[in-house]
């Protein structure tokens, strides 16, 4: 664990991102405290500049609503979206990828070929379909995020799967009679923990994307105050309003880099074999 | 709010009257946006928003309506109505010709009225329930009998309720697909030239029309761009010089306002007086109680929403009927927002608190901001909300199906309450699959009964108690919310003279707008 | 390769088939239909009429009969009919497709070529200055949610500085023609070009970075080094052609993202592409045009990846039939 710690404290930008991610996570929890107020309170005149009114201080939007608040609540939000679709992605990729690398051939061929026809949609525009459809609402924002970013999940079991699959132990565990769903399971499936770690905190930062470019088309939730919901609201006014848009656009940008950087550090972290190497 | 006063004062300022005092020049092109793209401009067979716009040029009835809704001179140039207020005798213009130069006579009002309009537009079977027989004494005269006095009906022969087509077209042929749907014949100022598809359509000057000297315009562009930020774009470099109401976003509206040369207009939406209000589901609890209703009432700051969201356009609603449609009279009970009462009522009425669904308008960006105001002003007085997201589609379906609790709506008056107001109260009227109905449920046996007669009734005068009678007892019970008196402005060069006359608007006014030079 | 391309050409087809299908599938699952909206916008309508508009468009068949008309129609290339606009599919998808081409086809040409240009110069100036500021930007960009970006360069650019058109595909009137149009539009495309290239030009800037640090490890590279070669040309002819073909890869695989971001770039800026056009079709419940607009925007994407797939034969003829 300490040699874990050594090589991923070894990338700074790494530590930068685990400080602001926790700085997230913190405002997160801490939102309701800060603001107790619903965040979609009409508190004072529209369009207060920022920094003009110590109790506002990143100013309000165009029915008078406090952007700090939204800013706080918006948190929780992006990270509860980011952590649960990228969590139902796995959900979905891992078997199907596992069960082609395992397996192979007309199997193989079957799920690969489903799998690239969920990637020859363009993912946004089906995102979009999929939310319009099943009305916008946290539940089918997750699904729709999840379902049109698995397919890398699965590819990259398959590779995974495919290279365990002949090593020694896996066929020792074949010979001696064990069956295929445990010899998964158990001898391959931890062995590929590492990259899907990796993968999996890079999904969270596309998936807390994708959440605010839907909030942005009106596609959010309309009762959960999310970032993109903030900038897409203040798109229209941003000849007379910037503040509306800049500030919730700078948390998505912070979070995202974060988790990015977190990535980057437990990708050093875990493979070390690979590190510096890609990436 | 310094901007919002700002703009509300300009506005003010230039929607000042604009009666034009110099002689008509003609000649000149008026561009103006068509926003959606009409699907046709055959009237009698489509007669949503963006063919009247352009349709209503082409194609005329026998009357037309000033603001006041009192009727003016059209196909028809004088009528008269019997004492007994059964038999309306029209007589048509001499020397009035289709655009193609065949004559335009009585035949064609017979058979536009007893047989076209009869097979395509669902309203006009309704009004022909009341009439007992239609005749043409001569070539130019009309003759309608009513089987009981009916005096809406007075106003029942607006361009789009009651249009003119020409018979020798359309007799034995299958209107829906008769090719001469794709170049429209009508009797009216413009004729049909051109429709580039996507782009825009051209009407021009009908040089044979009725009324010596009129129209002025030489033509008349109708540009279809599909971005609204784009139609805004199109105003401000000067390619379009009339903006119709609803053209661009409420969030444009002041920046446009602020150019050069420019007026804004509220008028010409006295026949539509569209009036917004929420459906509040009277058949389940807690809507089912009229205290929840009006603690409903008097939670919303109206006010805040017509200057926030509507730049200070339009009108907080009083009631069922809106504050242009003839009948109208401010009555009490009103319903200020008064938070305290609000929740007074729920308290006396122990209401539960259980959260509701409220139903925005899918209708872009100021109905979305217009319904979180609305929940939040109910969350101020202890009533959760969550708001459903629909599209258009999803929209229609859970109104006219009765699955909602709350739900944004705006609808038309059409000139008379007995026409576009009681179809929401009467218990007649409630009927699944329709979303402009009697969609709340509502059923008060004294409304009904006085609506009945207030329809009936003559002369005006005792419509006008009997319909003071109903707006008392309507408020008093809150079948919906009402929220406000909708206007959508028109933007337009100040050059242009006389571009709203009626009360349809840009729909049948441009006959008589010139542009000054 | 001939007969790689019919294989390919055959999987496409099927892969087609099966988006028509779920498409369709997605849309009918949807409340409401066409004819309700129409209805909706005339204000006043009873079930007869409701019946009419139904039985017009067809839509009071069966859904399957729906779906197969529809799939046999469009083999024939024939899209059919907007309800709400009342052009034909192919019209309106045709009329919208340039922009998009345009829009995407400049952000794709300026990410890749200036994304593998900074990728390169990174990894040649590795640990040095010019890379962490390449690395951090590229960091940046990629962690920036693009229709914010797209925002921002409308702020500062159009609205502050006044550089560049805010939105729009041309000036509406001005009535230019040739060259001077075309200096028009390009000034318009400047923004929304830039802006949808940034993330991908990230994409490929790290991309690059990382595959020519690993291919300059290789044995070839040292020999080349090691024969006396100066380091650019080591660069650019030995390491760049080799460390470019996971990046046209990635490149293929992203197209469908390309056009995604089309999508939020489209509404932005008010560019008159088919990504607003989806949009407003999925609105109205235009369901052949949306339709249509899906079958159009998957085809890009196979061909798009079609594509990349023949370049990389080319560059890479090793590769065999198993890829």
């Amino acid at each position: 664990m300490t040699a874990f710690w050594v090589r991923y404290a070894r990338n700074r930008g790494a530590v930068a991102g685990i400080v602001i991610l926790v700085l997230v996570l913190v405002l997160a929890i801490a939102a309701p405290a800060l603001y107790p107020r619903s965040p979609w309170a009409m508190v004072q005149r529209p369009f207060l500049p920022p920094f003009t009114n110590g109790g506002f201080p990143l100013g309000t939007d165009t029915m008078g609503r406090d952007i700090a608040s939204a800013v706080a609540h918006g948190a929780g939000v992006s990270l509860l979206v980011g952590f649960v679709s990228t969590l139902a992605a796995l959900l979905i990729g891992i078997p199907i990828g596992a069960v082609a690398g395992y397996f192979g051939g007309r199997v193989d061929d079957l799920l690969m070929r489903f799998t690239e026809f969920f990637q020859s949609v363009p993912n946004f525009a089906l995102a979009v379909v999929l939310v319009a459809i099943f009305r916008p609402s946290l539940v089918s924002i997750v699904a729709a995020i999840a379902i049109v970013s698995w397919p890398p999940v699965a590819r990259l079991l398959r590779g995974e799967v495919m290279a365990l699959r002949g090593r020694e132990f896996v066929q020792a565990a074949v010979l001696s009679g064990q069956r295929t769903g445990p010899i998964i399971l158990r001898q391959i499936l931890p062995n590929t923990l590492s990259p899907v770690i990796v993968l999996g905190t890079m999904m969270v930062a596309a998936a807390i994307l994708l959440e605010s470019a839907l909030s942005f088309m009106g596609l959010g939730d309309p009762n959960i105050m999310s970032w993109g919901y903030v900038i897409g609201a203040g798109r229209t006014v941003i000849r007379q309003a910037w503040w509306v848009s800049l500030f919730p656009g700078v948390a998505i940008l912070l979070t995202v880099l974060a988790l990015n950087l977190v990535g980057e550090g437990l990708n050093d972290a875990l493979n070390p074999r690979l590190s510096r190497k890609t990436r | 709010m310094s901007n919002i006063l700002r703009s509300l004062l300009t506005i003010s300022v230039l929607a000042g009257p604009a009666v034009a005092q110099a002689q008509p020049i003609p000649g000149g092109r008026a561009n103006l946006i068509v926003q959606p793209v009409p699907h046709s401009l055959m009237l009698g067979l489509v007669t949503n928003a963006p063919t009247q716009l352009v349709a209503g040029q082409i194609y005329e009835g026998l009357l037309r309506y000033d603001d006041k809704l009192k009727p003016l001179p059209s196909l028809a140039k004088s009528w008269e109505i019997s004492p007994d207020g059964l038999r309306y005798t029209f007589h048509l213009n001499q020397g009035v010709t289709w655009h193609d130069g065949k004559p335009f006579t009585a035949a064609d009002v017979l058979f536009s009225v007893n047989d076209f309009l009869m097979k395509t537009q669902p309203r006009h079977r309704n009004t022909m329930t009341r009439v007992a027989d239609v005749g043409a004494p001569d070539d130019h005269t009309v003759v309608f009998t009513l089987k009981e006095p009916f005096e809406p009906f007075i106003r029942s022969f607006a361009f789009w309720v009651m249009p003119m087509v020409p018979k020798h077209i359309y007799e034995g042929t299958d209107y829906a697909s008769n090719p001469a749907n794709d170049r429209p014949i009508g009797t009216g100022p413009f004729k049909f030239e051109s429709w580039r598809k996507g782009s825009a359509i051209h009407l021009v000057k009908n040089e044979t029309y009725y009324l010596a000297g009129k129209p002025y315009l030489q033509d008349i562009y109708y540009h279809v761009i599909p971005d609204g930020a784009s139609r805004a774009v199109a105003y401000e470099t000067g390619k379009v010089d009339v903006l119709p109401g609803g053209s661009v976003e409420n969030f444009d509206v002041p920046r446009l306002t602020a150019q050069n040369n420019t007026c804004v207009s509220q008028k010409g939406q006295e026949f539509d007086s569209p009036l917004s209000f929420l459906w509040l589901n009277n058949r389940k609890p807690p809507m089912n109680d009229v205290r929840f209703r009006q603690a409903v009432m008097y939670a919303m700051d109206r006010q805040f929403a017509l200057d926030v969201l509507w730049n200070g356009i339009g009108k907080v609603a009083t009631g069922p009927i809106a504050g242009t449609t003839p009948f109208y009279k401010a009555v009490q009970p009103q319903y200020p927002h008064d938070p305290k009462k609000a929740k007074a009522l729920l308290a006396e009425m122990h209401y539960d608190g259980k959260p509701l669904r409220l139903l925005p308008l899918p209708y872009g960006e100021t109905w979305q901001r217009w319904a979180e105001a609305v929940k939040q002003n109910l969350g101020d007085v202890g009533i959760p909300v969550e708001i459903q997201a629909t599209d258009v589609a999803g929209w229609n379906q859970r109104v006219s199906q009765w699955d909602y609790d709350m739900a944004f709506t705006f609808l038309f008056q059409n000139g008379d309450p007995a026409l576009g107001v009681e179809r929401n109260y009467i218990s007649s009227q409630i009927s699944k699959g329709n979303p402009w109905n009697n969609v709340e449920g509502y059923t008060n046996p004294t409304v009904d009964a006085l609506f009945a007669k207030a329809a009936l009734a003559t002369p005006a005068e005792k419509r006008q108690d009997l319909y003071d009678e109903v707006q008392k007892a309507v408020q008093a019970d809150v079948p919906v919310a009402w929220l406000l008196d909708l206007r959508f402005p028109v933007i337009y060069r100040c050059n242009f003279q006389n571009l709203i006359t009626t009360a349809n608007g840009l729909n049948d006014s441009l006959r008589d707008t010139w542009i000054k030079r | 390769m001939p007969r790689f391309i019919v294989s390919r050409l055959g999987k496409m087809a099927l892969i087609l088939v099966g988006i028509i299908i779920l498409n369709f599938v997605l849309i009918h699952a949807a409340p409401g239909d066409p004819a309700s909206v129409m209805a909706g916008e005339a204000g006043d309508a009873d079930a007869a009429f409701l019946q009419q508009l139904r039985e017009r468009f067809g839509l009071d068949k069966p859904l399957p009969i729906q779906l197969l008309t529809y799939l046999s129609n469009v083999l024939r290339l024939d899209f059919g009919y907007s309800y709400r606009q009342g052009m034909p599919v192919i019209d309106l998808i045709t009329d919208r497709l340039p922009a998009t081409l345009l829009l995407s086809g400049s952000a794709f040409l300026i990410s890749l070529v200036l994304g593998v240009a900074a990728g390169a110069l990174a990894a040649s100036r590795q640990g040095k200055v010019s890379d962490s500021v390449i690395s951090t930007l590229a960091l940046l960009f990629y962690a920036t949610p693009l229709f914010w970006l797209a925002l921002m360069a409308v702020l500062l650019f159009s609205v502050q500085l006044g550089w560049f058109p805010g939105f729009g595909y041309e000036s509406v009137g001005s009535g230019y023609g040739g060259l001077e149009r075309a200096a028009d539009i390009l000034h318009h495309l400047v923004l929304p070009a830039l802006t949808l290239g940034l993330f991908f030009m990230a994409v490929y800037a790290r991309m690059t970075r990382a595959s020519v640090l690993e291919v300059s490890r290789l044995d070839f590279v040292r020999t080349a080094r090691a024969k006396g070669l100066r380091p650019r040309v080591v660069l650019v002819r030995h390491i760049l052609r080799n460390a470019i073909l996971p990046v046209v890869t990635l490149a293929g695989l992203q197209a469908g993202q390309l056009v995604g971001g089309a999508v939020l770039i489209e509404t932005v800026f008010a560019w008159p592409g088919i990504g607003r056009l989806m949009f407003e079709a999925l609105e109205q419940r235009d369901y052949n045009l949306l339709l249509g607009i899906f079958v159009v925007s998957a085809a890009m994407v196979l061909a798009f990846n079609l594509i990349t797939d023949i370049l990389y034969r080319l560059v890479d003829p090793r590769i065999g039939a198993a890829a």
